[in-house]
């Protein structure tokens, strides 16, 4: 069982979160013209690496907050949790 | 029966406490503080089952978890169990045992006779065979094959017993309690670590227990009694017996098994079986020991041969021979131990040394006792079909490719030693990459990768100074690490015997003309024959051969065989240990009760239970319930002898004629907060939002990014920045999410909260022409007049002097109101109405009607919002905003999502107006068109419409539109059923809304 | 090559098994194949051996770098089945059930093909519907489904539980041809024939870049040197997207891990395949007699084979609510394997836009029973540089076209599968 780190909570147990994907994908900005190729690398072409992954979780059974960690997808070993308005 | 192999006054059991147990229906006699195997050894009982494949008479090579052959099945009925390992079962009174795996007994197995054809099942043959005629395989040929195969024979009952899981934080996980283990924990507890030493045994000291050995002038044992109870008094230590680490997973999180009722005789009712430690440990001390390997020759498995550190531990500890006329086959030092245990002890061992000679000071003090000492002999061939009793044994020629002469001689047991295996399983499995050490001849850990450290004879250590000292200083440096603290306690002196190099010949060669089978995997029935032919055939990775023979396959894991397998393969391939490499270590170390790893989430624990704060009021009034997700709600209130279908059809037609009242309580309900909540809803619904005024609900859709529908609902707007969205019941925890997701990651800057409010409130729905009437007596002063609150208005009302929250929207297409008020005041609504309602003739109705009702008005529910269906297919097209972005919008651009042929939403009415069309029907137009048979669309929900009186179907129809009026069929093959049907408008009931609004 | 029998089995048996030919050769790369194809898992053998029989292409090599079928085919529950609601799924599976049905006398390789039928347990009654609309669906498709009832599941299943479950048992989809097949042996009995018309299997060969030039494939670079080549099939599941990475392209996968799990061997006592539905859960019990139980995924991007007990936790209290029984069985062995999740759940066969390069990815937990079909239909598109019929729908563009093959209805989130 992985140990989290929420930046909101300190360390707990992997069962009170929930996983949230690549934290580096980002919503098109609407106000602008949106190739199709965009929005579909948007929707369905996520990072898929072998090593350093920066992702999303959610503290869903404590604070509730999403937050984004560095973790390795070879170790699972993790390397750094911040606030959303941080950079990882 | 006596105890003819027990010794006087040797052993740590307890003499006083005599026990009886049955094993294979006959009774016999132990003491407490045995195993079965001790006692069975001691009663002179060697044959205890038989192998997988060959069904070879097969007795105890161990005497704990690398024991390989002695699984038994204990007890019978609901608490019996499979493959029990004999070494590790403690004696209770009254204890059961059987062998498994043989008929009509173990001593006469008809089984066996695959043994005599055994030349035609070598490793694998069943994939070259079996294959014609091509039915057979699966008709005659497995089930013989799996008839022959398994060991114990499964419960059918459910476990009656209880599970319990504990998690635990810790400085220093220690686990096993052998010198190094016990020298680690004193250093780390003196600093002031917070200490967990588990040990798998129930008793401690590990090699200490055996070992002829002094620490601080005190025998071994003593030494380590006295280190536990030391232990024991501090604060800061958890000391736990019988209580296996059986796994290392990611961020040092380690699982332990604590054995806690099989072995008392009387247990409380409230004792668990077992108890599952999660420990979180800040560093972890893997001293878990080693194992004895065997050494091979023709036909060592037979029973009375085992591994010689068991021998003496079944002296030391139990008081037992496992034979009277022993011989010792060794490769190194170690086998003079028990060689000089046998000879202390009465017997007269013979020892046959492969090597020439060897400069111990154990093998001196053999020589001095006058023990009889062959060297470089070994036993080529063991005789005796049951049980050994006697060998044929050879002189070894120089290169030790043949023998130079062959002799027999009688014995009555062998015990061999052929070196030692670090327990390497715990390191392996937290990620250590393992590496060959060529003096010990085995894999020991290497780089560890979390914060473990391994130590003591699973390091590769095998002197006890070197051990304690190793284990005293792990223990202080890293408490040192973890404390800050500095306390240095000094390594206690030590004596023991000295050990002479191995040698690391293991596997005695063929007499000429001979084809003796040689046992490498005794549970699984691998010989060095089956691993030869592997290689020839081309299996060469380490991990074909273990697939192609299943060598380290069987439930010891491969813990005695799978090193003597990996050096075969290196010896066939001219390749160095290393070079062949050696198959991965996955938790458990040892099998794990599944029951164990549940705990309490069993029956009806097994998830949840939620229920509204009317459920009492349900169930006393006849409500049959049914689960949606994981809330239990009423399906339907019966009377007298109804059927389903007659409840939900009285239920809906004294909605649609009168009033009914239905438990909302499970619908999600959140609160959203915040100036920005207007800009939040239009973003997130597909409709717009800026102008809903205070006081009015709205109904709106949401979408999936991908443009697929994600869930509907309503939202009302409670005032300048206070919104109640209401959610599905199915979706409810994912929308709250899905909100958070959006506010929190995409747009932080809106200011907006959400919080789930759904069991904060409990809701109920009040439905049909006279509920309007009821609610002018509930609210008697509200305005509750159609302008007083106006379809989708809302109010905030006094119900008796209890807050209520007034909606008017409808779910059944009447006129009808949802009340919530606090859940703790729930039942008094719920009982208020039922009171008020009652001259009206008011009657609850459940998940069934309240079905029938949305059904035949065509509203959509979760049976069409399947996580397949675009917003258009359901009609929705109105919903969509043109004006503004909203989740999801982008995609419906696509190609496919634009198709003016896609599936729509439609009604579906039997030809013969009786006939009932299965939900999970399909569409077609042709009904004896030939398979595949191209389908048009699919039944989404079905009903008997009250309002017409005849069935009625919702259904998503590939330009369903266009097809109003035409005639498909609706087949159900499942079923057997071929229903001619006409297409109609999903709008079968009041199609204009009218009611809603009256 | 030598045919296997019941009589060669026996004559080999009285030379003490001396005279048994090498499975496959251990051939050195040649410098230019025909075609060439990563990856010797299930997949990859399979399209080899279709080349070579079906097209007549043999000048073949497989790159392998570890050992023949030590990917997901060495890792799974072995599982069949063609129980999809789908067209585009249902038809292209059954073939494969077609294919598996004979695949041992085929291979002259007993793969153990056993059609012990595959139960899907259903716990309410919109369960139930959504299963109708699956089954009704198969069986307009030409696919075999029946209905169970409580009364017909408590004679197959009786130690199911069926009177204090949490979610009870309403009844069940059942296809009786689904079934299980030895996983190991597929591969190896595919890796034979395939050697055995020509095709190099060159193991601890890696690929580690590739050549290509206006937009056409020309050869690979191996750690055994460079070999030439105008067609390249990718079959490496979990490690997709890091060769696609080496070719500049990012596909709609994610690497995630599954578990699964023996007990330890019990005599038999469950015939069947059996899923629980109020969960996600699924046993069948191997000829070995060990039960054979897998479940959700680890739920993180993962290219790790090690896998957390939280989540066997969860799969095994799935186990016991289905089975009360288990719970006194004894886990042996668990391991996890990396699946290629693809973002509707379904796989792509398809060319690239690389001429020569083919794909095939995507098979998320669900790669094992498609081990036939998939080699067929890949074999098929890289020998006619075009899909077949029964893939013609595993487009790479589909996630451009909106064209998805849900089962599901779950979307995107790979990690709740």
């Amino acid at each position: 069982m992985l140990e989290i780190k929420c930046p909101y909570c300190g360390k707990r147990s992997q069962n009170e979160f929930s996983y949230g994907g690549d934290a580096t994908v980002k919503r098109p900005d609407l106000e602008k013209e949106v190739s199709d190729k965009e929005w579909d690398d948007f929707l369905y072409y996520r990072k898929n690496p072998r090593g350093e992954h920066s992702e999303l979780w959610h503290h869903v059974a404590g604070c509730r907050q999403w937050f984004k960690v560095l973790r390795s997808t070879i170790t699972h070993e993790i390397f750094k949790t911040v606030k959303m308005n941080e950079e990882l | 029966m006596s105890e003819k192999f027990r010794l006087d006054k040797v052993g740590y059991i307890n003499k006083n406490k005599k026990i009886s147990f049955k094993f294979n229906g006959k009774k016999y006699f132990g003491y407490k503080g045995d195993t079965l195997a001790s006692a069975l050894l001691a009663n002179g009982v060697h044959l205890i089952g038989r192998s997988f494949k060959y069904h070879r008479p097969r007795g105890f090579i161990g005497a704990g978890v690398e024991e390989s052959n002695a699984h038994v099945q204990l007890y019978s009925g609901a608490k019996t169990e499979p493959n029990a390992m004999a070494t590790t079962v403690e004696l209770v009174e009254g204890l059961v045992a059987k062998s498994q795996n043989c008929f009509p007994s173990v001593s006469f197995d008809l089984g066996a006779i695959n043994n005599f054809l055994s030349k035609f099942f070598p490793a694998g043959f069943y994939y070259k065979t079996f294959m014609w005629p091509k039915s057979f395989w699966y008709k005659i040929y497995e089930p013989v094959i799996r008839k022959a195969a398994g060991l114990g024979v499964a419960p059918l009952k459910p476990d009656p017993e209880r599970y319990e899981h504990k998690y635990e934080y810790c400085d220093i996980l220690i686990a096993g309690s052998g010198p190094s283990g016990l020298a680690s924990a004193l250093a780390a507890a003196k600093n002031g670590a917070r200490v967990i030493l588990a040990e798998d045994k129930p008793r401690f000291g590990g090699s200490l227990l055996t070992d002829e050995v002094t620490i601080g002038n005190k025998k071994g044992k003593d030494w380590a009694d006295e280190t536990i109870e030391q232990l024991k008094s501090m604060p800061n230590v958890i000391v736990k017996n019988r209580s296996q680490v059986f796994g290392y997973y990611d961020h040092n999180m380690t699982v332990m098994l604590e054995r806690t009722k099989d072995h008392i005789e009387n247990p409380s009712e409230y004792t668990p079986r077992q108890r599952l430690w999660y420990i979180r440990a800040k560093e972890v001390i893997i001293s878990t020991g080693s194992i004895e390997r065997p050494l091979v020759f023709g036909n060592n498995d037979r029973p009375g041969i085992m591994l010689a550190s068991a021998a003496k531990e079944y002296m030391k500890v139990y008081g037992v021979l496992v034979g009277k006329k022993p011989i010792i086959f060794t490769n190194n030092d170690s086998g003079y131990d028990t060689a000089i245990d046998f000879k202390k002890n009465g017997v007269d061992p013979l020892v046959l040394d492969i090597r020439s000679n060897s400069e111990g000071s154990v093998v001196k003090e053999a020589k001095n006792l006058n023990i009889d000492i062959k060297f470089s002999y070994g036993v080529v061939n063991a005789i005796g079909y049951r049980k050994v009793n006697s060998a044929l044994i050879g002189k070894l020629n120089d290169k030790k490719s043949g023998y130079e002469s062959l002799e027999s001689i009688n014995c009555d047991c062998i015990c061999v030693s052929g070196n030692w295996t670090p327990t390497v399983h715990l390191s392996s499995q937290s990620g250590n990459k393992l590496k060959f050490d060529e003096k010990i001849n085995a894999f020991i850990p290497n780089q560890p990768r979390q914060n473990e450290s391994t130590i003591g004879s699973a390091n590769g250590l095998f002197t006890l100074k070197s051990t304690l000292e190793e284990g005293f200083k792990k223990g202080y440096d890293l408490s040192k690490k973890i404390t800050d603290k500095d306390l240095k306690i000094p390594v206690p002196m030590s004596n023991e015997r000295s050990y002479g190099k191995q040698d690391k010949f293991w596997c005695m060669p063929l007499p000429k003309n001979k084809q003796y089978k040689r046992c490498v995997d005794f549970q699984n029935d691998v010989y060095v024959s089956d691993i030869e032919l592997a290689v020839r055939e081309g299996f060469r990775s380490i991990e074909h051969v273990k697939r192609y023979t299943t060598l380290g396959m069987a439930t010891d894991q491969g813990r005695t065989s799978n090193l003597n397998g990996l050096q075969l393969v290196s010896n066939i391939e001219k390749k160095i240990v290393p070079e062949v490499g050696h198959t991965t270590f996955r938790p458990p170390y040892t099998p794990v009760t599944i029951g164990a790893i549940v705990g309490r989430e069993v029956g009806k624990y097994y998830r949840p239970t939620r229920k509204s704060p009317m459920h009492n009021w349900h169930e006393n009034n006849n409500a049959v319930f049914v689960d949606a997700g994981l809330w239990l709600r009423p399906r339907y209130y019966k009377q007298d002898n109804e059927t389903l279908a007659e409840a939900a059809k009285r239920e809906a037609t004294n909605v649609r004629n009168n009033v009914g009242i239905c438990d909302v309580t499970s619908l999600g309900k959140i609160d959203i907060k915040g100036p920005d909540s207007a800009e939040f809803l239009n973003r997130i619904y597909t409709n717009a939002w800026k102008k809903l005024p205070i006081g009015k609900a709205r109904y709106g859709v949401m979408l999936r990014e991908d443009g697929i529908v994600f869930d509907d609902g309503t939202t009302t707007r409670i005032s300048e920045n206070h919104y109640h969205m209401t959610t599905t019941t199915a979706q409810a925890v994912n929308v709250l999410s899905h909100l958070e997701y959006y506010l929190q990651v995409v747009w932080p800057e809106l200011n907006v909260n959400v919080l789930s409010i759904t069991e904060q409130w409990a809701g109920v729905a009040v439905a049909g022409p006279n509920s309007r009437n009821l609610l002018k007596k509930l609210f008697p002063d509200t305005d509750v007049s159609k302008e007083g609150i106006p379809f989708m208005g809302f109010k905030e009302a006094d119900l008796f002097g209890v807050p209520a929250r007034i909606f008017r929207i409808s779910f059944s297409g009447e006129l009808a109101y949802e009340l919530n008020v606090e859940s703790g005041y729930g039942i008094f609504m719920w009982e208020k109405i039922m009171e008020l309602g009652k001259e009206m003739n008011i009657e609850p109705y459940g998940t069934e009607a309240l079905s029938t009702l949305r059904i035949e008005m065509g509203h959509v529910a979760g049976s069409e919002i399947d996580g397949r269906v675009i917003a258009s297919d359901l009609s929705l097209d109105g919903m969509l905003s043109k004006k503004k972005d909203f989740i999801g919008k982008r995609s419906l651009k696509r190609k496919a999502f634009l198709n003016p042929e896609r599936e729509k939403i439609v009604g579906v009415v039997p030809l013969d107006k009786k006939t009932m069309i299965p939900e999970g029907s399909h569409l077609v137009s042709d009904n004896n068109a030939k398979l595949p048979n191209p389908k048009l669309g699919h039944i989404s929900a079905s009903c008997w419409s009250v309002e017409y009186n005849n069935p009625f179907s919702l259904a998503i129809l590939k330009d369903g539109k266009k097809k109003i009026g035409e005639k498909l069929f609706a087949l159900a093959p499942l079923k057997n059923q071929s229903i001619p049907v006409k297409i109609v408008s999903s709008h079968y009931v009041d199609p204009k809304g009218e009611r809603v609004r009256s | 090559m030598q045919k296997y029998s019941i009589f060669s089995l026996i004559k080999n048996a009285f030379s003490n098994h001396q005279n048994w030919d090498v499975v496959w050769r251990d051939p050195a790369p040649k410098k230019e194949y025909d075609a060439i194809i990563i990856g010797a898992g299930g997949h990859g053998l399979a399209t080899a051996y279709y080349l070579a029989k079906e097209h007549k292409i043999t000048n073949i090599a497989i790159l392998e770098k570890g050992w023949i079928g030590g990917g997901n085919v060495a890792r799974n529950t072995t599982i069949l089945r063609s129980n999809y609601m789908w067209d585009a799924n249902g038809l292209f599976y059954e073939h494969g059930m077609k294919l598996w049905e004979n695949l041992s006398q085929e291979l002259n390789y007993n793969v153990m093909y056993s059609p012990r039928g595959i139960i899907n347990l259903a716990h309410s009654d919109a369960q139930l519907n959504t299963y109708s609309r699956r089954g009704n669906s198969m069986r307009l498709n030409g696919i075999d489904a029946v209905m169970l009832g409580r009364k017909e599941l408590k004679k197959m299943i009786p130690f199911a539980d069926f009177s204090s479950a949490r979610f009870p048992i309403f009844g069940a989809l059942m296809q009786p041809r689904g079934g299980t097949a030895r996983h190991d042996a597929v591969a190896w009995g595919y890796a034979r024939q395939a050697d055995s018309m020509g095709v190099d299997i060159i193991q601890h060969c890696e690929v580690q870049g590739f050549e290509v030039q206006d937009g056409k494939i020309k050869g690979v670079q191996t750690s055994r040197g460079n070999i030439k080549t105008k067609k390249i099939g990718l079959c490496v599941a979990g490690s997709t997207s890091l060769l696609a990475e080496k070719l500049n392209m990012k596909l709609p996968i994610e690497a995630h891990v599954l578990q699964a799990c023996v007990s330890e061997p019990v005599k038999p006592f469950l015939d069947h395949v059996v899923t629980f539905g109020a969960g996600h859960f699924y046993c069948s019990q191997s000829d070995k007699g060990e039960m054979v139980m897998g479940g959700d995924l680890d739920g993180y991007n993962s290219y790790a084979q090690r896998g957390n007990l939280p989540t066997l936790q969860h799969v095994l209290s799935e186990g016991v609510a289905m089975f009360p029984n288990l719970s006194r069985l004894k886990m042996l062995r668990t391991w996890g394997g990396i699946m290629d999740m693809s973002m509707d759940g379904s796989p792509v066969i398809d060319k690239s836009h690389i001429e020569g390069l083919y794909l095939n990815f995507g098979w998320c937990y669900g790669g094992f029973k498609a081990t036939p079909v998939s080699g067929w239909t890949f074999a098929h598109t890289i020998a006619q540089d075009r899909p077949h019929e029964l893939n013609k729908k595993f487009t790479l563009n589909r996630f451009n076209t909106g064209d998805l093959l849900d089962e599901k209805g779950v979307g995107t989130k790979t990690w709740i599968g």
